[in-house]
């Protein structure tokens, strides 16, 4: 199947989030924040743009806030793709780099959404060792 | 002198962690390779830096000040004479030959 041209300006990421602090407007955390949940939102979200995001997501230099991870569950949910939510978790997990306390106070924050969507987290099906 | 009284103290001699049943704090989730990389890269390029310099005199100086001062008094006409007498070359004999 043939995909249409994908419509770029329809990612968050359009230019308008570019970080030049020399003329454009900053954008505030809140503003990022909500347009990835927003993002995420969308309600006929097809696996290319899931996958898309998440992608564009996790190449920026912060680990996503819990309300941005509960927006593309439930996108995974939508689409009935629980390998990618799965795998969502393992990558904020992975994104926390060093920083040992990130990822408890994000399933902390997210438990809610992981029981209501019956989401198993990558420790509790024994994914996390090797 | 009264002596003091010791009372032993209520508090369980655990080392439970009292917060782990708490709420967990959010921690700082923005801008940690940027922190990571405004620490670690001055020191990087310093550390470089240093190292460049050392090495610059710590052997290449000394090496060029070596053969400078070799080649400084050199006299080629006299080492050529010496070497000629040594039976070296095999375009020139030795004088006397």
């Amino acid at each position: 199947m043939v995909r249409e041209r994908r419509d770029l300006y329809s990612l968050p990421d359009a230019p308008l989030a570019s970080r030049c602090y020399s003329h454009s407007k900053v954008e505030t955390d809140e503003e990022f924040d909500a347009r990835w949940v927003t993002y995420f939102s969308k309600p006929d979200i097809d696996a290319w743009e899931l996958k898309k995001g998440m992608n564009t997501l996790i190449g920026y230099d912060l680990v996503p806030e819990p309300k941005i991870v509960d927006s593309a569950l439930r996108a995974c949910r939508r689409l009935n793709d629980l390998a990618s939510a799965i795998r969502i978790l393992e990558a904020v997990k992975d994104k926390s780099g060093p920083h040992k306390d990130i990822y408890p106070y994000l399933i902390q924050e997210l438990k809610p959404t992981l029981t209501e969507l019956g989401i198993s987290t990558p420790e509790e099906l024994g994914m996390d060792k090797l | 002198m009264m002596e003091r009284a010791y009372i032993a103290s209520n508090k369980p001699l655990d080392n439970v962690n009292r917060y782990s049943k708490m709420s967990l704090a959010k921690p700082v989730m923005r801008g940690l390779l940027g922190k990571r990389l405004r620490f670690h890269l001055p020191i990087a390029f310093a550390l470089s830096l240093m190292a460049a310099a050392a090495f610059k005199f710590g052997v290449t100086e000394p090496r060029k000040r070596a053969y400078a001062d070799f080649y400084k008094n050199y006299d080629a006409t006299k080492e050529f004479n010496n070497m000629r007498e040594a039976g070296i070359f095999e375009s020139v004999r030795p004088t006397g030959k």
